[in-house]
Parts: structure tokens; C-alpha cells; sequence
């Protein structure tokens, strides 16, 4: 089968999804969430998947992630079943909140996941490094807050250093800047690229923003709904890394209206 | 005003103004205000209305007898606070028992909701003779009684503390494969503080009307004894005096516990952080 990916780098992983269904069984009936997805991404690639709501995009992510099962269809990251990666701590998972425990400070947030499950023998990155990492995305002078004292732009910081901290291999982001305001996400965009560059994972990022997807990605998925499926696959040839000023150049515009015609095709009730 | 102006970081923060000072000083002193009040129009009321000492004593009188018989209610204080110590206690431990299960299956916690409204809805006082035929002259009778009363409100709220967790931080964990005693100890119990906290409130309360309803039908020593044994010789001051004696040994222990929610939940937003 060649659903192994032969030449994943040491950091990276890739993401493999062959034929998968997934169906949700409801109280009164059942949904067809998602049909025949088949995806290939290669380690260290940044992928958004993007689509109307309901298209199954945060689905995906939590199969890629082994918090779901699929009914058909094989999924792979970088060659093994995704419950095996999750119980070897392969994933760093930044959620739609940032889901911080309010009872500890900042620094003991961002260290809390590789506390967990010391067996897998992953602990993430060094205490030094993590304080580097919080310095870095600027709340070196915050370490010892907590949560409640913060913002919501600085606790959605918080969370993405505490996934960064995991050192995982691969990241699954589901629409992790959505409870934002558009200025802080506009900076908190690119600190996220800035990281992200150093680290080199492969990231499988939920976004239902359109020029959000074009900045951060090297290929857009458009999905469709009812049930969801992969609708066009968009490569984003920006160079990198990527700045602000990518915003005001003509290939960018360009990418950001492909999509957008894109996703508009996409949704049966269009 | 241009847009360029660089921010002025000599800017210093207005002076407090005198008028919030003060404000703050009236508002710390407010809770004992109250409690003066009360007592003062009591004795303003004896006083003026002429009612015997039989009916209502006079507060002053009553705090004078009670301090110069303080070595009496020490003693009998003492039992009465050690009967709803160990009750509280015995209630919080076997609320955590129950609710631990009950968080984690939902079939027992099915299974056991029935029982807790059926002792919920039971007038637990009536289970003190059953007690007593059990455990006779022991203190057991009386603890049982203290824990059973606080028993409810502690479970009832610890199966919400354990159970309520946030579903982010759940999936986050189950991401990196967290265990579910991992789960149990960094989520679910750290989230139940504060409602065990809130609890607590309410069952130091319940454990001493537990310990005291206990001592009513069977004691030879504590404030629900020194109260009963008042009421049958008539002395006035005695029962008064247990009662003053048993509200005072509430009012501190709730103080306590006040001081040390402020420390444990520093990060909670009842406590004022936010």
C-alpha cells in the first residue's frame, strides 16, 4: 500500500486519509459527515482546510487526530493508525478556545501537556526553551499570571506555546483564532508562521477565513458539504517566510479570490 | 492630536481621591454593622417593651453570663465542634467516594441519584434513634447524624465539580493520551474546588444542627445538652447562652474557611482576581 510516506523527515510527519467515511449517528437519524476523503500531506507541509459550515472540516482534524474513529476508509500518520501516534503523544492540539486551566499560571500551562502521559517518553521541549518560546510570542513578563488576568488574545498565545511545547510532530489547529478580534489576529498570524518556520511540524490548520488560509498555507483544501468532501485543492505558492506585506501583493489577491470562488462552488446550497 | 505622538510613559496615574478611601473603609466595616444592628435593636426592644427575661432576655445579659461562665462552654462547645468536625469530614470523604464513581459512569450515576433523593427527602433527624440503638452512648450517634446532614449538599455539588469540565481541556488531554487518572487529578478535581468550596458553606452549618439534633435525644455532654437540660430547669440564660455560644463557633468557622478559599482558589473569579 502506499499510504507510507518513505521519506518523512526526523521532525515531521505526514497525514494520510484513503477513502474515509465517517457517519454520525444522531438521535433521530444519521448524518453523512464526511465522503470518501482521501488527502495526502507531506511532512512539514502546512495545509487549512476550508469550507461552509458543517462541511466536516473539524472532523477531519479530530481523525487525523485518533479522537474519532472512521466508519470506511484508512488513515495513516507518518505510517501508523492516529491512536497509535496520540497514545505516542505525536500531536500538539491547539483547540477553538484556549482551554487553559485557570488554577495555573501561564509557565505551568504551557508545561502541563507534556506532563501528561510520561510513558510515551515524549516530555516535549526543556523548561529553558519553553520560557524562550513564551519570551518569543511576547509574554515573557507574564509567565507567572494567570489565565484570568489575561486577555483573550493572550491566553490564545498561551495556548498555541503550550502546543509548541510538546516538540510534537504533527499539529492540528481547529479555527484556533476564531474568538478573535481581526487586529489581534493579524499579529498573532504571524508570530504563529515565526514558530511554526523554526519548528518545522505538519500542520493540518481548520479556518473559516479565507485570507487567513492564503497567508498561513502551503496548499488550501476547499471542502464541500452534505456530506462533506475534499471540492478543490488549491496550491499557495507564496514565497517564505511571509510577512505582513504579502497582504498588499497581486499574487496573494489572486489566491485569495481562487478560493473564494472556490468555496463558493463548493456548498450544494449555492 | 497626531497620529504619531509617541506615548508619554511619564505619565503618572491620578492621586486616589480621599472620597473612595473612605468609601472603602465603610465597606469593609459593613458586615459588622449588621451584626451590631441586630444586637442593639434587640436590646433596645427588651428594654422599652418590657417583655420578662423568660421571653427574651436582654443580649448583654445573656454575653455576660456566657463569659463568666466561659470554662462551661468550652467544654460543652468543644464536644458539640469535635461531633461536627468529624462528621463534616466523614461527609466530605464519602461524598468525594461516591461522586468520583458517579463522574465516571453514568449508569451508577443513575444507579445511585435515586438513593441521594430518597436521603435528600428523608427527614434524617428520625434516623437518630436508629443511630443511637446502634452505636448507644458513643459519640457515633452524633457524628453520624452531623455527616448525614452535611452529606447531600457535598455530593451534590462534587458530582457537578467533577463532572462539568471544561470539554476543550477534556479533548486536549485525551490528544496527548492522558489517562483518566490523570484526567481525574489535573481536571476534574482542581475544577471542583470551587464548588466543594461552596458547599462547605452550607454543611458547616448543617453538621452543627446534625451534632446539636443528635445531642438532643442522647448526651451527657455538648451544646444541644446544655440547651435541653436548660429548657426542662428553665434556665433562661443557659439556653440562651448555648445558643450565642453555638452561632459564634458557626460564625468562626466560616471565617476560617472564607481564609482559606481566598488562598486556594487565588485564581477563581469569585475571589475578585478579574
Amino acid at each position: 500500500m502506499a499510504l507510507t510516506d518513505t521519506s518523512i523527515p526526523e521532525t515531521a510527519t505526514g497525514i494520510h486519509f484513503a477513502e474515509v467515511s465517517k457517519w454520525f449517528r444522531g438521535q433521530e437519524q444519521v448524518v453523512h459527515a464526511l465522503s470518501r476523503i482521501t488527502l495526502d500531506i507531506a511532512a512539514g507541509e502546512f495545509v487549512s482546510l476550508i469550507g461552509p459550515s458543517g462541511c466536516g472540516k473539524s472532523t477531519i482534524l479530530r481523525l487525523a487526530g485518533g479522537l474519532l474513529q472512521p466508519d470506511k476508509g484508512i488513515i495513516r500518520v507518518g505510517g501508523e493508525a492516529p491512536e497509535q501516534a496520540r497514545r505516542r503523544k505525536h500531536y500538539a492540539f491547539i483547540p477553538q478556545q484556549p482551554a487553559l486551566l485557570p488554577w495555573q499560571t501561564v509557565r505551568k500551562n504551557v508545561a502541563f501537556l507534556g506532563e501528561l502521559n510520561r510513558g510515551a517518553g515524549s516530555a516535549g521541549i526543556s523548561a529553558a526553551d519553553q520560557l524562550e518560546l513564551l519570551e518569543h510570542i511576547g509574554l515573557g513578563s507574564f509567565i507567572d499570571a494567570y489565565p484570568g488576568e489575561l486577555s483573550g488574545g493572550m491566553q490564545q498565545r498561551v495556548s498555541i506555546a503550550r502546543a509548541f511545547a510538546l516538540g510534537a510532530p504533527v499539529m492540528l489547529m481547529d479555527e484556533p483564532f476564531s474568538a478573535l478580534d481581526e487586529i489581534t489576529r493579524a499579529d498573532i498570524r504571524y508570530r504563529l508562521l515565526e514558530i511554526w518556520r523554526r519548528v518545522g511540524s505538519t500542520v493540518l490548520f481548520v479556518s473559516h477565513s479565507i485570507p487567513e488560509a492564503v497567508i498561513l498555507s502551503d496548499r488550501v483544501i476547499v471542502l464541500g458539504d452534505r456530506p462533506g468532501r475534499v471540492s478543490k485543492v488549491i496550491d499557495v505558492s507564496l514565497p517564505r517566510p511571509r510577512h505582513e506585506d504579502i497582504e498588499d501583493s497581486e499574487p496573494y489577491h489572486a489566491l485569495v479570490s481562487q478560493v473564494r470562488a472556490a468555496v463558493k462552488g463548493s456548498s450544494v446550497r449555492s | 492630536m497626531n497620529a504619531d505622538t509617541p506615548p508619554d510613559e511619564t505619565e503618572d496615574p491620578p492621586p486616589e481621591e480621599v472620597d473612595h478611601r473612605v468609601r472603602r473603609f465603610v465597606l469593609a466595616l459593613a458586615p459588622f454593622s449588621g451584626i451590631v444592628a441586630l444586637f442593639a435593636g434587640w436590646e433596645i426592644y427588651v428594654r422599652l417593651s418590657g417583655v420578662g427575661p423568660l421571653t427574651l432576655p436582654l443580649p448583654s445579659d445573656v454575653l455576660w453570663h456566657v463569659v463568666t461562665n466561659a470554662d462551661f462552654y468550652w467544654e460543652h462547645g468543644l464536644v458539640t465542634l469535635q461531633e461536627a468536625f468529624w462528621g463534616f469530614w466523614l461527609a466530605f470523604v464519602l461524598a468525594m467516594l461516591v461522586a468520583t464513581i458517579m463522574a465516571h459512569s453514568r449508569f451508577l450515576e443513575r444507579a445511585t441519584m435515586p438513593v441521594i433523593v430518597l436521603i435528600q427527602s428523608t427527614p434524617v433527624a428520625v434516623l437518630v434513634p436508629i443511630f443511637i440503638i446502634w452505636f448507644g452512648f458513643s459519640p457515633w450517634p452524633k457524628i453520624l447524624t452531623a455527616a448525614l446532614f452535611a452529606w447531600v449538599p457535598f455530593v451534590a455539588n462534587a458530582v457537578t465539580g467533577l463532572r462539568a469540565v471544561d470539554e476543550d481541556t477534556y479533548e486536549l488531554m485525551r490528544s496527548v493520551d492522558a489517562s483518566r487518572w490523570e484526567i481525574y487529578w489535573r481536571l476534574r478535581v482542581p475544577h471542583s474546588l470551587p464548588y466543594l468550596f461552596s458547599a462547605a458553606r452550607i454543611c458547616i452549618g448543617l453538621a452543627l444542627v446534625g451534632a446539636v439534633i443528635g445531642e438532643f435525644f442522647n448526651s451527657t455532654a455538648g451544646l444541644g445538652n446544655t440547651a435541653r437540660v436548660a429548657q426542662s430547669r428553665v434556665l433562661v440564660d443557659q439556653l440562651w447562652g448555648s445558643v450565642f455560644v453555638l452561632a459564634f463557633i458557626g460564625i468562626v468557622l466560616v471565617v476560617v474557611l472564607t481564609a482559606v478559599e481566598r488562598r486556594v482558589l487565588r485564581w477563581h473569579s469569585s475571589q475578585g482576581l478579574i
